[in-house]
């Protein structure tokens, strides 16, 4: 029941935001990306988390009842929603009927998504902050 | 040497990092689909003296979100206040008791 392995359940929550966090930033800066190495437009991209066991040192050792749940990021999903299409005949990317596959990316979308991603890496770093509170309170009893 | 208010004390700071780590899995699995809030029944744990590993449960009555998640984000930054602030008043307990002894060690010449 080590106070130390809460830090590491933190240290995922912070990794797995920050990981979805480059991917919203990703889909905002390719909004207008009509060229890919796969072909086609640039395609909107969002992290799932799924809950797993964090890895702590002595965790073979002191295995423990409480399991510690920590998060990781487990799949990385791709829309398959078909691209947006805009009439732009100059544009050397349009197709026979002058028509240009955009991305089908909503700013509000990945903009209220970054929020909540920041709002947990705050929640995240609270909790961390919390638990060296503690750990320094224990600490102070050997004094 | 040290009576038996310091083992209780000991158990209750025991109990809070469980619960701690508890809100600390709930915090960072707040986006992750189909996660429930997961935590200690603190009453009977304490009053369960034998000192096993504390028996975790699913919290009932949260609101479930549409992708199965049931974290609550102000009930944990709550719990998570909370707790810090329990563990601070037992630790300053225990250290007020090891300080008597420490005292009886010293013959009383230092405090």
């Amino acid at each position: 029941m080590s106070l130390f392995s809460v830090l590491s359940i933190g240290a995922s929550g912070m990794a797995a935001q920050r990981t979805r966090a480059e991917l919203l930033v990703e889909n905002l800066a390719n909004s207008e990306t009509t060229r890919t190495p796969e072909g086609g437009p640039y395609r909107r991209k969002d992290a799932v988390f799924t809950s797993t066991s964090v890895a702590s040192p002595f965790a073979s050792v002191f295995d423990q009842e409480v399991r510690e749940a920590g998060v990781a990021v487990s799949d990385i999903i791709t829309d398959t929603r078909e691209p947006e299409r805009r009439y732009l005949p100059g544009h050397p990317d349009a197709d026979a009927d002058g028509y240009v596959a955009f991305p089908r990316i909503s700013p509000a979308e990945d903009m209220v998504d970054l929020m909540g991603a920041s709002r947990n890496y705050q929640a995240n770093v609270a909790a961390i902050s919390a638990v060296k509170d503690m750990i320094g309170r224990s600490l102070d009893l050997l004094r | 040497m040290l009576d038996r208010l310091a083992g209780q004390l000991e158990r209750y700071m025991d109990l809070l990092s469980a619960r701690q780590k508890l809100v600390a899995s709930n915090i960072a699995n707040a986006d992750t689909p189909g996660y429930r809030t997961r935590d200690i029944d603190f009453q009977t744990e304490f009053q369960n003296a034998a000192g096993l590993a504390p028996h975790i449960v699913e919290v009932d009555g949260l609101p479930v979100k549409n992708d199965g998640n049931s974290v609550d984000l102000d009930r944990e930054a709550r719990l998570l206040a909370e707790n810090a602030l329990r563990f601070q008043l037992a630790s300053s307990l225990l250290r007020s008791q090891i300080r008597v002894v420490r005292s009886a060690i010293q013959e009383g010449r230092s405090a």
